[in-house]
């Protein structure tokens, strides 16, 4: 037992150190199946689960790795976080919407059944007046429609289910937010750490790239490049996650100039270590904080790009979002005002919750700010 | 000493205004044509009823827009044509779309205006009082406000403004009346539910920023010596710390229309019919009108680049500190 331990640390050694051998292993694994998926079975995977596994490993590795090892320094955080009563509330809020997106599909209907029968039911508590025609009469007549607790927020025009329509768009606007924001925070650090520390013309080329990057107008990007390769999740989350980074990359940079020259980064140096071992192992755990506020502050404005992509008729038609069910709201404005609101209440929450919590975390992270 | 250091640093932002530019243009054609359809099969989609053979009609259309020459050629003539003014002709609208951009430009340009000017004023005012207020109630309230008025998506604002105002209270017509003439108070009037939708992200946007900066500069030394020469607090407040805090804040501002205001304004005009640039570009993407939606890119693109430009410049010029830089 001892003896394979040691093996697998020789290893590791070799390619340097336990961290990078995690790595390359996912990257040969996910490589060779998307190869098999690819070429011999089709579809063992979507494309979002590469991006899952991927950004999971990443994301353990070099946030969750470090938060555990540095746990009296995370719990020090935490309390500065607590202090923070309405990041308490933010953090409450988006733990409440990631059980709903994991439970609340086993517990609601299929958000896509249509049933005319129950078409424009209000939610519990509202009634409605609705003039209904009549054959057998040729009339109009006016008809009550109560709220039934089959459905407690009610149904639309085409009597789809406005709970299950929402559960599911509260999965489709985290996955959104997260898949995207941790593909653009990826590039954003590595970015923003090399160019910071190699310098010079590397320097140069990287901030050059960004300020280009920049210049281009974001969400008019993302509907002309959505418009020209077709509504597809992964592909959005794609695009949003490759044009996203440039903030973050500034920003990064900034923060790594500042470390470049400390003595660990000599000593280390000093020691022989190599330029990627000085990065991965010296610069980004110590950015590793403003990496997390500066991802909790970019998720909101994720969501709400995929949510206007959805609401001007760009989103995937293959799952219910939020902006696609206030589209639909939109449209029957004077008879189910509830489609239209239900949504948007629930998108400007969670935008709501994540710049709170972000903004709690900023201020714990600052070792200047009294709290 | 001066104007020559001034003259390089602008001959060299225009180099990279104009490299930024090229940049734009040839990620717009690449886009084009690696996408996965052709802008033939749009076309196609609407001569198809006229009972044609549908290989001809994309041949002839193929021909006829170039898109059978090599590649290289047709970049070429892409750029020479954007270069001469000619963006292309729409069918949807069966104009060239220079025409229609020069027909509604307007309708988006006086929302953006009357939006900026809307929160320029409210959300400057309030970020100053909050921050001479600092850690008071007016304070924590409005920077409570803030966090809201960003967080609010912009289009369901504006569709819970037209449900309350338009369809519960009927204050307002839910759609824009374009026979109103651009300066007449009945115009004022149907766009205050836009601008409200538009402005409330901005202004909310402003009131921190404002905060912020006024905090940066109340805090330095020379304020500190202005009050202990027995300056009038509306003296220093107004000349000392306003004045220092507008230089950033402007750039922000300018900064903002570019990144987050142009999308605003698309979204705003979508929901409430404004016939601006957005909902051209946006009734061109339901009836697949390539030219028109890669014109409002590239317009929108190079607007944001002049205005970066021209922010720059400026800022360098009325900034003696960051030439040394």
């Amino acid at each position: 037992m001892t003896n394979r331990l040691n093996r697998v640390k020789s290893v590791a050694r070799k390619v340097g150190g336990i961290r990078r051998l995690i790595l390359i292993l996912m990257a040969v694994s996910l490589g060779t199946t998307a190869l098999l998926d690819f070429f011999v079975v089709e579809k063992i995977f979507g494309p979002l689960v590469y991006l899952y596994i991927a950004l999971s490993t990443i994301v353990g590795l070099y946030v969750i790795y470090p938060l555990y090892a540095g746990r009296r320094l995370t719990k020090y955080y935490w309390v500065r976080v607590k202090r923070n009563r309405l990041a308490v509330w933010g953090l409450g809020f988006i733990l409440f919407l990631i059980l709903l997106a994991l439970i609340g599909p086993f517990f609601t209907a299929d958000p896509t059944a249509v049933s005319f029968e129950e078409k424009n039911i209000p939610p519990l508590g509202f009634t409605i007046e609705e003039s209904v025609y009549e054959p057998e009469t040729e009339q109009f007549i006016a008809k009550t429609i109560t709220a039934t607790g089959e459905h407690p927020l009610g149904t639309d025009n085409k009597g789809r289910d406005l709970l299950a329509m929402i559960v599911s768009g509260a999965g489709v606007s985290l996955q959104v937010g997260l898949l995207a924001t941790g593909i653009a925070l990826t590039i954003g650090t590595l970015i923003g750490v090399m160019s910071a520390y190699l310098g010079g013309k590397m320097d140069n080329i990287l901030m050059r790239l960004t300020d280009v990057m920049m210049a281009f107008p974001f969400f008019l990007l993302l509907v002309f490049i959505v418009f020209i390769f077709g509504p597809n999740l992964a592909f959005i989350v794609l695009v949003i996650g490759l044009t996203g980074w440039t903030g973050a990359a500034r920003l990064i940079r900034s923060q790594t100039l500042s470390l470049r020259t400390r003595e660990f980064v000599m000593a280390s140096k000093a020691l022989g270590a190599s330029d990627s071992r000085i990065i991965l192992a010296h610069l980004v755990p110590n950015v590793i904080s403003l990496i997390i506020v500066m991802a909790t502050l970019s998720i909101p404005g994720v969501i709400l790009a995929e949510a206007a992509l959805s609401f001007i008729g760009l989103g995937d038609p293959n799952v219910t979002s939020w902006g696609m069910v206030l589209r639909a709201g939109q449209q029957s404005l004077d008879t189910t005002w509830w489609v239209a609101v239900v949504p948007g209440v629930m998108l400007f929450l969670t935008v709501l919750a994540f710049n709170f919590v972000g903004d709690g975390l900023r201020d714990a992270f600052d070792p200047r700010s009294a709290l | 000493m001066k104007k020559s250091w001034l003259r390089g640093y602008i001959a060299k932002r225009l180099l990279f205004a104009v490299i930024v530019a090229w940049g734009i243009l040839t990620v717009t054609f690449i886009l084009v044509r690696v996408g996965p359809t052709s802008p033939a099969d749009h076309y196609l989609a609407n001569v198809a009823a006229q009972g044609q053979d549908p290989s001809q009609v994309v041949a002839a259309i193929e021909a006829r827009y170039g898109l059978d020459r090599p590649l290289h050629q047709q970049y070429l003539s892409y750029v020479g044509n954007l270069a001469r003014g000619n963006l292309g002709w729409s069918f949807s609208n069966s104009m060239p779309v220079i025409a229609l951009i020069k027909t509604h430009w307007i309708y988006s340009f006086q929302l953006i205006l009357l939006s900026t000017i809307f929160a320029g004023v409210i959300g400057i005012l309030i970020g100053i009082f909050s921050a001479v207020r600092q850690y008071t109630k007016t304070d924590y309230a409005a920077t409570f406000l803030s966090f809201i008025g960003i967080s609010i998506p912009n289009f369901w604002l504006g569709v819970m403004l037209i449900l309350l105002f338009s369809v519960k209270f009927g204050l307002f017509k839910t759609y824009y009346d374009t026979s109103l003439s651009l300066l007449s108070l009945a115009n004022f009037r149907q766009l205050i539910l836009p601008v409200i939708t538009l402005g409330t992200g901005m202004l909310a946007g402003y009131v921190r920023y404002t905060r912020s900066a006024m905090l940066d500069n109340l805090r330095k030394d020379f304020v500190r010596t202005a009050r202990a020469k027995g300056l009038p607090e509306r003296t220093v407040i107004g000349k000392h710390v306003l004045r220092n805090a507008m230089l950033p804040l402007i750039t922000i501002i300018m900064f903002d229309l570019g990144s987050i205001v142009f999308g605003g304004a698309y979204l705003t005009e979508i929901v409430f019919g404004i016939p601006g640039l957005g909902r051209v570009s946006f009734n061109a993407i339901f009836a697949a009108d390539y030219a028109v939606v890669v014109a409002v890119t590239l317009i929108s693109a190079f607007l944001i680049l002049i205005i970066n430009l021209v922010t720059d410049i400026t800022y360098t010029y009325l900034d003696p500190r960051i030439r040394y830089d």
